[in-house]
């Protein structure tokens, strides 16, 4: 009796294994905030937009299999490498995408490296993930603190507004935000003139602000993220620093966070992004589709990251055939990326997902003639411009 | 005992009437059956050695023991089904052996925080002309009065609420003789204005002054009752069941 | 260039008021904790997810039905009170036989329910409230531009904060409710209704809590988390100032707000734990409280 059930179970797994060689199967982990701060920026709407990826893609008529699993890092690096990790020992996960909050990235990039396995990372900001940190099997694709910094920062100079003062959140991420944006402010030819460091994360940034006014700068930069970004900003509006004259330039900004300020309270603001729903026909009808999935929402420049790589991805899948690492970073690093969403872009050797950025300036409630109409186009970036050059960062890869 | 309760069976139904009062704490049963009536206009009491169950009692019939079974009629309706607030709504008042004086409230708080459940209280200025030290402090927090005085705020808040029918629960425990003197003298009018009163008392001289009848409980149960014109005849059956 | 005292006075007083402005919301919260802790005695860990509620329920009642911010601050109260009140009959009212490590973990329980369940429906970008039109604008102290709205905030807490400290320690109603906090059985026994009170006494405490959500939904940012970052801090005020003290919330909860604001200028990275630092301390001194009666 114990024999005969061993003996199918044996039988089973030969069948099994050999219908998966007839197939190649994929598994893609979304891993990101599904609860906090950052999980209208990332959340289900990545996983919505991995989704989309592997329809366009026509999976199923190639013949390949696609799973899609997604799991909360709560934004802590510790949760997010035992996810990662069990992720490749025992779920059989290939890929990780999206991953924001730079600390948990950063700790899913060491997992990665130790796996061998590969890293598509489209919600962080570090740019350490393409930096001293960067790995072979790690892709930063949508942007990172270097373009934030350089886009806004450079425009607001040029802009005349050259005197700056930072409201920074007290941790990593803030600080690296900070150094970064003060070294374009100072190249473009401004001044840093102080900074105020903020718990994180905070609610109440009044007292902050009046430091930053009474500083007399031109610009108070916002070196965070998220709701103390959104906070900052409304409470600028509040104590009549932004109609006194002081400009604000938010740092990280997302479509999410001007939704949440609401157009009164946020037009004027100067921002960076990797993508807009509203930029040209492929954007609109792509960004349509994701709204529908999404209770209307539009997509941020993260979720548009996530369907960009996952689809090439699946071409370098398509193309080599397999799921080898070493193959499959090849390919995507010597193929462009296309698609209607980001259009074209190449993968550098550090890793870096090269594209274009733009700059946005939020428009004024009258300016806007609906929901979700924020943007206006102030510039594109070329990526050359946009991202750190390549010797700059330090990566071990580039020789 | 049998015989006793027999005396007690008047034509008229008494005013409260006690049979076979059960009582537990958690699991610790500590009234095993307890009988006693009290007519209208009376003054009883409770007598026996600590521990007996005479406070435990008290609770029983006021519903602040959970844990309780047999009959408490009161006024032809039958309370023991009924939580505490019922009960004291359906006219019976308790001042209870620890005083409970509020220390968070004022004299004057503590004065009128019970409130009216029937027509026909004392009015706050007879309370205040009976129990005149009170008049003085109303404005003091409430344990800050000596015992005497704690002891006089917690009758004195009861007799505004219009319930006629009062459990005193060792209400000269502790205090000094001339108060217990005019703690005596209130009772004595508080039974001329028409009150009925059940009194738990271990000092029986005092209970003499003012009671008609005397149950007495050991035990758990009522033992003995003693009209108090023939006490002087039992007086040492009585210091027996005291112990005294 | 904000070294230790190179401040000038009017920077000071500026930083002063913001304190103020920020002590509101913690003596408003803390107060309520304190009603609630004194009467049922128990820590109620969903008082930050109500705060939550009060603002989203002044969201919802402006953007589906459009009652404005006035009608908002009256009626929110009454609504997410009418919760707590049906919470507390439901639910905590089955724990009081029990020890308060129940009470304490079923409040934190529901406390992530109600975040989870307004994080599923409304994200957590958070949601734009306006401020009034009667109070938009500002005044110009002097020393510093004092939006119209901050201002309204300080009055209002302090407003409430008297009343609800009148009622409770100058009413016969209080003295009820006093009463009842430090004897129940015999509060009872003179025929008051003592678990009726207790039940309304929570809706109340978490009144307050959705009326200080009301007033902070202009200003913060309306979302589900608002409540959990603000929380902790509260409870942190209550200790300070003494489990179930009303004055001591009320006296602590302005008195840290200024505290805090004055480490935001002194020492900004510091002011995110000055106010534990500061527990920590009155633990070690005066283990009751700043406000409490040592038992
Ligand atoms: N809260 C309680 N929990 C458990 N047992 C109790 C409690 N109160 C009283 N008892 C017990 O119940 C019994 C009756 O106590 P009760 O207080 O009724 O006596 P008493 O006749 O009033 O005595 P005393 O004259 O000392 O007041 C005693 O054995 C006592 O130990
Ligand atoms: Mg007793």
């Amino acid at each position: 009796m114990k024999l005969k059930t061993l003996a199918l179970a044996a039988l089973a797994t030969t069948l099994m294994a050999g219908s998966a060689m007839a197939q190649t199967a994929i598994k893609i982990g979304v891993l990101n905030d599904r609860s906090g701060t950052y999980a209208d920026l990332s959340g289900e709407g990545s996983v919505v937009a991995a989704r989309m990826a592997v329809e366009d893609f026509g999976a199923a008529d190639k013949g390949i299999d696609v799973e899609i699993v997604s799991a909360d890092h709560q934004n802590k690096p510790d949760v997010a490498s035992n996810i990662a990790r069990q992720w490749y020992d025992q779920d059989g996960v290939d890929v990780i995408v999206d991953v924001p909050t730079s600390s948990a990235a950063l700790a899913v990039n060491e997992i990665n490296r130790e796996k061998g396995k590969i890293f598509l990372n489209s919600g962080a900001a570090s740019t350490d993930l393409t930096g001293t940190a960067c790995a072979p099997g790690t892709i930063h694709w949508t942007y990172d603190t270097y373009a934030l910094a350089n886009g806004t920062g450079k425009a607001m100079v040029d802009a005349g507004y050259k005197d700056w003062f930072f409201l920074t959140a007290d941790y990593a991420f803030g600080h690296s935000l900070e150094e970064n944006t003060t070294k374009v402010v100072t190249e473009s030819g401004g001044t840093v003139v102080g900074s105020v460091r903020h718990p994180f994360p905070g609610t109440d940034f009044s007292s902050f602000l009046l430091q930053a006014q009474s500083s007399g700068a031109d610009v108070i930069g916002l070196a965070n993220a998220g709701g103390d970004t959104v906070n900052s900003i409304k409470q600028a509006s509040e104590f009549g620093i932004t109609q006194s004259g002081q400009a604000l330039a938010g740092l990280l900004i997302f479509i999410t966070d001007v939704h949440a300020l609401g157009l009164e309270t946020a037009q004027g603001l100067v921002l960076t992004e990797a993508f807009y729903w509203d930029l040209n026909d492929d954007t609109r009808a792509w960004s349509e589709r994701f709204s529908a999935e999404m209770g209307g929402s539009k997509p941020t420049m993260v979720h548009a990251g996530v369907y960009s790589s996952v689809l090439h991805y699946l071409n370098a899948v398509e193309a080599t055939g397999g799921k080898d690492t070493e193959a499959l970073m090849a390919w995507m690093k010597e193929n462009p990326s296309e698609d209607p969403v980001m259009g074209t872009g190449t993968v550098r050797a550090d890793g870096r997902h090269m594209h274009d950025m733009y700059l946005f300036q939020v428009k004024t409630p009258a300016e806007s003639t609906g929901p979700w109409d924020y943007y206006k186009l102030l510039a594109t970036i070329p990526a050359e411009e946009a991202f750190r050059p390549l010797e700059e960062g330090g990566c071990p890869l580039v020789e | 005992m049998s015989e006793a309760m027999a005396m007690t069976e008047p034509a008229t139904a008494p005013f409260l009437s006690v049979r076979d009062l059960e009582g537990w704490y958690d699991e610790s049963h500590v009234l095993h059956g307890v009988d006693f009536d009290v007519n209208a206009g009376e003054v009883v009491t409770l007598l026996g050695r600590n521990g007996a169950g005479k406070t435990t009692t008290l609770r029983a019939i006021m519903g602040t023991l959970a844990k309780r079974r047999g009959s408490v009629r009161f006024n032809g309706r039958e309370l023991i089904d009924l939580p505490p607030r019922a009960i004291a709504r359906a006219g019976i008042a308790f001042c209870p052996e620890e005083r409970g004086i509020f220390s968070s409230l004022s004299v004057e708080e503590n004065l009128m925080l019970p409130p009216t459940v029937s027509q026909g209280g004392l009015s706050r200025e007879d309370v205040l002309a009976m129990f005149p030290n009170l008049k003085e402090r109303l404005s003091s927090q409430g344990t800050k009065l000596s015992g005497g005085e704690q002891q006089m705020l917690a009758i004195a808040r009861i007799l505004r609420t219009g319930a006629k029918f009062l459990l005193l629960d060792e209400p000269t425990e502790g205090l000094a003789p001339v108060i217990v003197q005019q703690i005596g003298r209130t009772l004595s009018e508080l039974k001329s204005r028409g009150f009925t009163i059940v009194l738990v008392e271990q000092n029986f001289r005092f209970a003499a002054s003012i009671a008609d009848r005397h149950y007495v409980v050991e035990q758990g149960r009522v033992i003995d009752m003693i009209p108090n014109e023939e006490l002087e005849a039992n007086i040492g059956k009585l210091h027996a069941y005291l112990g005294v | 260039m904000f070294e230790l005292l190179g401040i000038p006075p009017q920077a000071l007083f500026g930083q002063l008021l913001l304190g103020l402005i920020n002590g509101s919301f913690y003596a408003l919260l803390s107060l309520g904790l304190a009603v609630i802790f004194g009467l049922l005695n128990i820590i109620n860990f969903s008082h930050g997810a109500q705060y939550m509620m009060g603002a989203f329920v002044a969201w919802m009642l402006m953007t589906y039905a459009g009652i404005n911010y006035w009608w908002a601050l009256l009626l929110v109260p009454i609504i997410v009170g009418a919760s707590g009140v049906v919470i507390e009959r439901l639910m905590i009212s089955r724990l009081y036989h029990l020890d308060h490590l129940y009470g304490l973990l079923l409040t934190f329980g529901l406390a992530l329910i109600i975040q989870g369940l307004f994080r599923n429906r409304f994200g957590v970008s958070g949601l734009p409230y306006a401020i009034p039109a009667e109070l938009t604008g500002a005044q110009n102290l002097g020393f510093m531009f004092l939006p119209n709205y901050r201002g309204w905030v300080v009055v209002a807490s302090v407003v409430v904060c008297f009343g609800t400290w009148f009622a409770i320690e100058r009413t016969r109603l209080g003295a009820c409710l006093r009463a009842a906090t430090e004897n129940p059985t015999l509060v009872g026994a003179f025929g008051i209704n003592v678990p009726r009170m207790i039940t309304l006494t929570y809706g109340f405490g978490v009144g307050l809590a959705a009326f200080a959500g009301v007033l902070a939904a202009p200003i913060y940012s309306v979302n589900p988390n608002m409540g959990a970052d603000l929380i902790i801090v509260v409870f942190a005020v209550v200790v300070i100032g003494g489990m179930g003290s009303i004055l001591g919330a009320i006296v602590t909860g302005f008195g840290l707000g200024i505290v805090e604001g004055l480490t935001k200028v002194f020492y900004p990275e510091g002011s995110a734990v000055v106010i534990f630092v500061i527990m920590a301390l009155v633990l070690l001194v005066k283990p009751a409280g700043l406000f409490g009666r040592t038992a």
